[in-house]
């Protein structure tokens, strides 16, 4: 995602990263309880994981994250009048710039004096699943993010 | 619920089915095509307010990956 986001800075595209809270809790990442604690977080995601695009903080409530469906890693596009335009529940680089590219094409073609009518559109896009990093990621959490995960599922 | 309540369900404590399943609404999220709703955010760096809508018209399109270090 911070590659994409590089990419299309240029054509006026911008990215963020919103903070939400701890899907998964463990002893060295335990559950947010303090805005001063979630600021911890966010700037140690920043660092560990090389976040480079901006990290915004939801409230300690969530209020922003549960409005939008509350699922742990999910992407938005807004369009400059605070209209979504695209929203997957799981966060996909690959799913993210096929419909950035969509929606600059559509930007051009209104430039371009073209009379278009929106309409909705379902469909499953698909992601590599990493296992291995996806453990080494719970295992960053503490041994009881891992435990809690294998048995849940 | 009390605003200290809703604190501690949504920050869970253990990742266990009862505790997250209750949150994870995609459905009744916001219509696309529908002006979307807004809330207050704060820069992690600065520790300054903004808000969704400050960020989304500042741009063409924006980008928006909500996420944890979990």
């Amino acid at each position: 995602m911070n590659e994409m986001a590089d990419k299309y800075a240029s054509q006026d595209v911008g990215s963020i990263f919103l903070y939400t809270h701890e899907a998964h809790p463990g002893e060295i990442m335990p559950p947010l309880r303090s805005m001063e604690q979630k600021f911890d977080h966010a700037l140690k995601l920043r660092d560990d994981y090389g976040v480079t695009r901006p990290i915004l903080l939801d409230a300690l409530d969530g209020a922003c994250h549960r409005r939008y469906g509350s699922m742990p890693n999910m992407t938005w596009i807004f369009n400059r009048s605070g209209i979504p335009v695209y929203k997957s529940d799981w966060s996909d680089a690959a799913s993210a710039e096929s419909a950035i590219q969509y929606y600059l094409d559509v930007a051009q073609r209104r430039r371009n004096k073209e009379r278009l009518s929106p309409f909705r559109v379902e469909r499953l896009d698909y992601r590599n699943q990493d296992q291995d990093q996806f453990y080494a990621g719970l295992e960053r959490n503490g041994p009881r993010a891992v435990t809690e995960f294998r048995d849940a599922f | 619920m009390t605003d200290q309540d809703l604190i501690e369900r949504y920050n869970y404590d253990k990742f266990v089915p009862d505790k997250f399943m209750p949150w994870m609404r995609f459905g009744e999220s916001p219509n696309l095509g529908e002006k979307a709703p807004d809330f207050p955010l704060w820069h992690a760096e600065t520790q300054k307010e903004t808000s969704l809508s400050e960020i989304w018209s500042s741009h063409l399109y924006t980008v928006v990956e909500f996420g944890s270090f979990t």
